[in-house]
Order: structure tokens, then sequence, then C-alpha cells
């Protein structure tokens, strides 16, 4: 079924405060570090476009605050949501012990129609930090992690030196489009993925 | 009968005398309306316009139409705009709301500015602003005619633009000589175009045949009952205000003008004042193909001039002097409060008067206690310190609340307000300060801990006060009233987006209807204007400014609302042309950081505050912050607490 379309897929980064969430962000859409960034207060988002076989869509990337007081809101800036970015900071162990809070919380306010098979994809950020040495969670037992809930894509990344970020928005973006989009797209061919249709698109396409 | 001296409105037994002159006017009720007998013999109408309509309520069928009249006597210009009698639009309207509206022969000495709309759609409408600060219901040309209306009253005496509207002309302004000049500058278009303007107004009699309604219905008999009834002043502020919020909203929401351009014309006349202005010619009706934007109920620009209270230099050390006595106590604070909300505080006295603003001192305390409560307020702070200062490697290995606060603490200073002089670069001790304060305050008020927000709203305080004890304690008092904005059930959050969600459906109900078809009634997207004052907003002095002026509390504890809508309001027609959804919305706010005219929204959020009124207050739930926290013995409820 051609489509020449643009389709916005909605992408929410969530992860403990001070893992780089504003960074990541800013690294792929802008190609910018800065040391500057101020806390996330409330929400916000940047939009870039990506091309996938053809298509054109639009992704739109939530940061939000990560300080967990602040995740009640979180329900009126996840809805909609084809993808969840899980971010951490490989030198900090409580942010990596906080990765199944943020999960379950964004699961539960989400809502969306099949949680089981919902994509998110994991991200070790700041594994520049002291040439590594201050490094407190390994890569084993985050791989392991992301195995256990469901085989999530896994990246170890810079924001501040830009490594693996484009390589992780790249899977981010598709794996977005696996639920976002396929039902839309693919569906004629299809038989009997109905109970895909009723996943929630706040924002829907921008036609 | 030009008892031009009743005309005085500023106050209110001139009130009184306008009203006993009622009976005596009404003497002349029998008389033919065609003869201008309520004219002098040595008067001459200089423009004569029918059809000219007040809407004195929010329906716009009712309506008060009545003739509008230049007047020149003695060298003076009058203005008069005298009801038709008895053929209201509606019976609602009784002869009392006609005598209550009826401009009798208003000398332009007591005028102070005239301003004209003209908006692409729908009715043109001047709005007359006497020096007193008291305007008259806008008035309605249904015919057109206000080009001619303002020529004529330029071919008669002096008036000039003003310089941040170019809508709007003053009257009597002698105190900018090269106004006028500029103003004389145009003499000679004006003049021209003003001898035809006015020799038409005379051919246009009141019995011409061709007068008709805009809005089609039928056409009114008005010429035949002009006369005086009687010499009104209008109503207090707040009566003229809701009058013209209700009006407006109604008129333009059964009409469904655009205003967009015409608000597009002020925004651009404001960057280009000096251009000549393009008058928009009277009858031009044009159709737009974009979505209609809901005219805004408020109309700012009538607002600004009723209230009109420009903002006031900040108050500098000879006017503070005033304020103290000889032992340092203030004597008035309300006032002193009332000066810095007008014009906030010179940047050297900020360290000495926050201390009063926010609580830390007593505004009656003299020198003296004041030293005394420096030096028992700083051995307490050490104090508090010392509780976490005291905390070993060894209990901090099992105290994972304090790590994980002092983790967070530590990660938000290094980015606030970084690129600050004061905060900038590596090992900067005033960071450090930001976060042994916000540390003792996580241990002098442990229920409420740290959480994101509060090193934005700690900055401006240690950048003024500059000590870390005297930082520590402004900042308590701070938190005294927005504490709850980071409760971790974010009721004071709720309760200050829920007041502001019936704020702005109290004074704009399209915008807010607007919101509730976009499902934005959650106003998430005002957050982070909420939750630190606008910190992120504004540059750092505007911050300083604002904060001031906010804690003055005047006119209300939550003027901070009133600025949220003073900025919606500023972009209620971006927002709904563009049809903003929840996203757009969110972002399109975000962006709005650094491009806010403060002064504009403080003015605007005043006159919001003072039209609201009592309906305003009444939308405010008690508690909600920053008013003070309704008493408890327990301030930040815990839930082992129930324990």
């Amino acid at each position: 079924m051609p489509s020449r379309r643009r389709t916005l897929l909605k992408v929410i980064i969530l992860g403990d405060s001070g893992v780089g969430k504003t960074s990541l962000m800013n690294q792929y859409v802008n190609k910018k570090f800065s040391n500057q960034y101020k806390a996330t207060i409330g929400a916000d988002f940047l939009t870039k476009e990506v091309q996938f076989e053809d298509r054109l869509f639009t992704l739109q990337i939530w940061d939000t605050a990560g300080q967990e007081r602040f995740q009640s809101l979180g329900v009126a800036f996840y809805r909609g949501a084809d993808c969840c970015v899980l971010v951490y900071d490989v030198n900090v162990q409580k942010s990596f012990d906080s990765l199944n809070n943020w999960r379950e919380e964004f699961l539960i306010q989400a809502s969306p129609s099949d949680p089981e098979n919902f994509p998110f994809v994991v991200l070790g950020n700041k594994v520049d930090v002291d040439g590594g040495n201050s490094r407190v969670v390994s890569e084993k037992k985050a791989r392991a992690w992301c195995a256990s809930k469901g085989n999530i894509p896994y990246f170890e990344t810079s924001a501040k030196e830009g490594i693996n970020v484009e390589e992780a928005f790249q899977v981010i973006a598709k794996n977005a489009l696996t639920i976002g989009d396929e039902e839309e797209i693919y569906l004629p061919d299809t038989i009997d993925v109905g109970s895909n249709n009723s996943q929630q698109r706040a924002s829907g396409c921008e036609c | 009968m030009f008892e031009t001296e009743i005309h005085d409105l500023s106050d209110d037994a001139d009130y009184a005398a306008a009203s006993q002159q009622g009976p005596s006017s009404k003497a002349g009720h029998g008389i033919s309306n065609q003869s201008y007998s309520s004219e002098p013999e040595n008067a001459e109408i200089v423009y004569l316009k029918d059809n000219v309509t007040i809407h004195p309520t929010q329906y716009a069928t009712e309506r008060i139409s009545g003739r509008l009249k230049l007047v020149k006597q003695d060298s003076l210009l009058f203005m008069s705009w005298i009801p038709y009698k008895g053929q209201s639009s509606n019976a609602r309207l009784s002869e009392r709301d006609k005598n209550l509206y009826t401009i009798r022969a208003v000398p332009f000495a007591d005028i102070r500015s005239i301003r004209r709309h003209t908006p692409t759609i729908g009715w043109q409408y001047v709005i007359v602003v006497l020096s007193s600060g008291l305007a008259y219901p806008p008035l309605y040309f249904y015919n057109g005619g206000v080009r001619e209306f303002i020529t004529t009253v330029k071919q008669h005496i002096v008036i000039v633009r003003s310089s941040e509207d170019a809508n709007v002309f003053l009257v009597n302004n002698f105190q900018d000589p090269l106004q006028r000049t500029l103003s004389s500058l145009e003499l000679p278009r004006t003049i021209s175009i003003a001898k035809s303007a006015s020799s038409s107004s005379f051919t246009n009699s009141p019995s011409d045949g061709n007068l008709e309604r805009l809005d089609g219905g039928p056409r009114q008999k008005g010429s035949d009952a002009a006369r005086d009834i009687s010499i009104q002043v209008l109503e207090k502020f707040s009566l003229v205000t809701r009058f013209a919020r209700e009006t407006t909203s109604q008129l333009f929401r059964e009409s469904l003008v655009d205003d967009y351009r015409a608000n597009e014309n002020k925004k651009s006349n404001r960057s280009s004042q000096d251009k000549p202005r393009e008058i928009v010619s009277n009858d031009v009706r044009v159709t737009r193909s974009e979505v209609p934007v809901p005219s805004d109920p408020l109309e700012f620009d009538k607002l600004s001039l009723v209230w009109g209270k420009p903002r006031q230099p900040p108050l500098g050390p000879e006017e503070w002097a005033t304020f103290l006595d000889s032992e340092g106590r203030i004597e008035d604070f309300t006032a002193l409060k009332k000066r810095i909300f007008y014009g906030g505080v010179e940047h050297n006295l900020r360290k000495e008067i926050w201390a009063f603003l926010l609580g830390y001192y007593a505004h009656d305390s003299t020198y003296a206690e004041r030293q005394h409560v420096m030096a028992v307020m700083k051995s307490e702070y050490e104090t508090i310190k010392n509780q976490w200062q005291s905390i070993s490697p060894e209990q901090a290995k099992r105290f994972t609340k304090f790590r994980e606060r002092k983790g967070l603490i530590e990660r938000d200073v290094v980015r606030t307000d970084r690129s600050l002089p004061f905060y900038e670069g590596d090992e900067n001790p005033n960071v450090h300060l930001l976060r042994n304060i916000l540390l003792t305050y996580s241990f002098y008020n442990f229920d409420l801990g740290y959480c994101q927000g509060m090193s934005d709203l700690l900055s401006p305080i240690l950048f003024i006060m500059e000590d870390e004890p005297e930082s520590f304690w402004c900042f308590v008092s701070l938190m005294e009233r927005l504490g709850p904005n980071f409760n971790r059930d974010q009721n004071g959050m709720h309760s200050q987006l829920f007041a502001l969600s019936k704020l702005v459906e109290l004074l704009d109900s399209p915008l807010h209807n607007y919101f509730k078809q976009k499902d934005c009634l959650n106003y998430f997207f005002c957050f982070r204007w909420i939750l630190i004052q606008f910190k992120r907003e504004f540059e750092y002095d505007k911050t300083l400014r604002l904060w001031e002026v906010l804690w003055t509390h005047h006119p209300s504890e939550h003027l901070h609302l009133y600025v949220c809508i003073a900025i919606l309001k500023r972009q209620r027609a971006k927002i709904m042309q563009e049809q903003m959804s929840f996203d757009t919305l969110l972002k399109f706010i975000n962006e709005l950081s650094g491009c806010i005219d403060l002064d504009a929204v403080l003015r605007d959020a005043e006159a919001l505050c003072v039209c609201a009124g009592e309906n305003g207050a009444a939308s405010i739930p008690p508690g909600t912050p920053p008013s003070l926290p309704v008493e408890d013995e327990c301030i930040y409820q815990q839930d082992d607490e129930a324990l």
C-alpha cells in the first residue's frame, strides 16, 4: 500500500534526574551538547524528520522531569506514545535500579493496548565519564535486565560525545513504527490484528 | 445648558450632582426633536452621527442607539451622545439605563484620550477616556464614521497620537513638544480629509433615509426622538469594565467577528509607531478563509486605558528612607508594598527590602531588633546545617534518603543559572552555597525534602542576599508560601491550575471553551510558569523585578495567576488561529520563554485582577499557594504519619 503521508511517532524519554535525557534528545535532534542544560521542569519535546523505506515520519521526542515526585503528571504526557526510552547513568547505581519503576509507571499511566509488546529501548548513558573508570553498572548486568523484560534493545551511549546516539534513535524510531503505524499501513494485507486498532494516538497523523 | 463643572468625574460627589441634574433636563422632553434645542444659541454643531450605539449588556440584541455630536461653543469643543427615546431594541433596557449612559456635552478639556477601533469586520467603535480615568462604554458607529469623528476633533483641538499605540489619540497632551510637532506635520493631509469629512457629516442629517443597521434588522426610527434626557456619569471602574467585557464577548460570540487582523495591527503598531497608519475604510467587509477567532471579551487596550497605570521607576534610596521612622520601622507597609508593586526596587536596595517582603524581618521591627534577629537566626542556621554536616560517611552508607537527597541537590545546583557570572565557572563558591542551603532546608523541612525547582527559587535569593544564613531564612519564608508547589501529591500545583482554569473561564470564556475543546483544561502547559514563578520565562533581572512585585501581594496574593492569563490573552489569537493542540500548545508556551514583555503583562494582570474582582477571588480555593496554608498541625502530611 503506497503511502507518502507523513506520520507522527511519539517517543517518551524517561529516567532519573540527571541521567542525560535532555542531552540525548538534543544530541540526536540538534547534534549539539551543552553543559548548560537546566533541570527540566514539566515537559518539552523536539521533533525530527526521519525516513524509512521511502516514507517520511515526524519523530516527536518528549523530555520529561526526572524527579519521581512529578511522575503523576505523566498521564498527560505519555498517552499516545509509540515507544518509551528508558535512560540510566552507567555511573549511578540508583538510576539503573529505577528502570523497573519507570517502566512500570509508564505502562500504568500510558496504558497502551498491548503492554506486553509495547516497545521500550534502554540507554546506558554517560559512558564517556572518566574514561569509564567511574562506571558502576556493567553492560552485562544491563543487558541481563533488558533480556528479562522481553528483550528490550540496549545501547550504551554518550550524549556528550555523540556515541551511539544516532544508532539508538534509529532503532527507537523503527520500533515506534512497529506499533505506531503497523495497522495503518500494513493492515490491508494482514488478517485479524484488529486488537491493535484501539492503540491510542493522541496526535494522529499530520496530513 | 453647558454646565461644564459637573462633568468633572473625579469623585463621587459629582456623580450625585449629575444625578440631581436629571429631572431638570427631563423638562425638555416634549420639545420637538429636530430643533437641537439642547444647544445654546451660539453653539455650532461640527459633527453629527446617528445610530451610534452602546451595548449595555452582554446581549448584542440589547442596545441603546443614539446620536453623537461634536458641538463648538466659544472656541470650546464638547461631545455629547444622547440616546433616542422610546425605541429600545429590548424591553429589558429601561429608561433608567438610557439615562445612565447618556453623555451630555462633556468638554474636551475633561477628556484624556480617545481610542479608535476599526476592525476589518464588524462595527467600528471608539472609547473615550476622561481625565479622571473613567471611560465611557464603547460607542459603536453602526454607520461608520470613526475617521470623520477623529478628523473633526483634530480640526478643532490639539490631539496627538499616543507613542505607544497609534490608535490612541491623546487630548490635552502638551507635555511632549516633539509629539505636538509630529502631529502638526500631519496637518495638511488631515485638513483636506477633514474638510470633506465634516461637510459630509452635515449632509448626513437625522432624517436621512439611507440609515441602515449593519445587522440588517429593521431600521430604527431614531431621528424623531433625539433629545437630552439627563446628564449622567458612568459608573465605577468595575462596572464599566464588566460592561465592556460582557458586551464585547457576547457581541462577538454572536457575530463571530474575526478580530485577528485587528490584533495583528495592534502588534505592528507597537513596533512601528512612526509609520503612517493606513486607515481602514469604513465599510470594508473582508471575508477570511482562516479559522475565525472569537474576540477577546476583555479587549486589552480598553482595559489599559481604563486603568492605564503606567509602570513607575523602581524605588530608590531617597524615597525608601521616607518610609522608615528614626528607629528603622516601616511606617506604612501597605503603601510601601503598593509603591513596589508599581515599580519594583532599585537593585542595591533589594537586599534590605526583600527581607521585609518575604517576611523574614517584621516590617515594624527597629534596626536594633533586626540586628538581634539576624544574630539569633544565624546561629540557628548553623545548628540545622550541622545536622547534616555531622553525618559521617559510615552513617551516610546507612542513610539512603540522605544520600539520595544530597545526590539530587548536587546534580541540580550545577545546572542552576550557570551562565550567570555569579554562578559560572568550575568550583564556584556560590554553587556550593546553593547546595548547603538546599541541604539544610531539606533537614529543616524534612517532610518536604528537596524537589526540583527549589534551586531555581533559591538562586535569585542568594544572588541578592549574598549571605548564607540570611538567604536560607528568606528561602524558608518563601517556601512557607510556595512549599505546597512541591508536595508529593502535587495538590498545591493542582489547586493553582484549577484556579487558573476557573479564572480563564471567568475572564475569557471563548479561550476557555477552546481549551476545553482541545482537552487542555488541565493547564499543564502552565506548569513551569507556576511551579517556579516564571523563573524560566524571563531574563534574570526581569525575574527579580517580577518576584518583588508578586511578593507585595497587591492587588492579590494570586496575581501570578492573572499574569498567566495576561500572557495567554496576548497569545490567544495565535493559539486559536493555529488551532494548537495539547502538544503544540505546550511547545508554544515553552518557547515564549524570553519573549514576554514583563511591564505590559503586569499592567494587564493588574487590570484583569481588578476586573475579576470578587468573582475572581471566589474562583481561587482557600489555601491555594502562595496563600499561607490553612492552619494544620502537620504542614506536609505524610502517609506514615497516620500511624
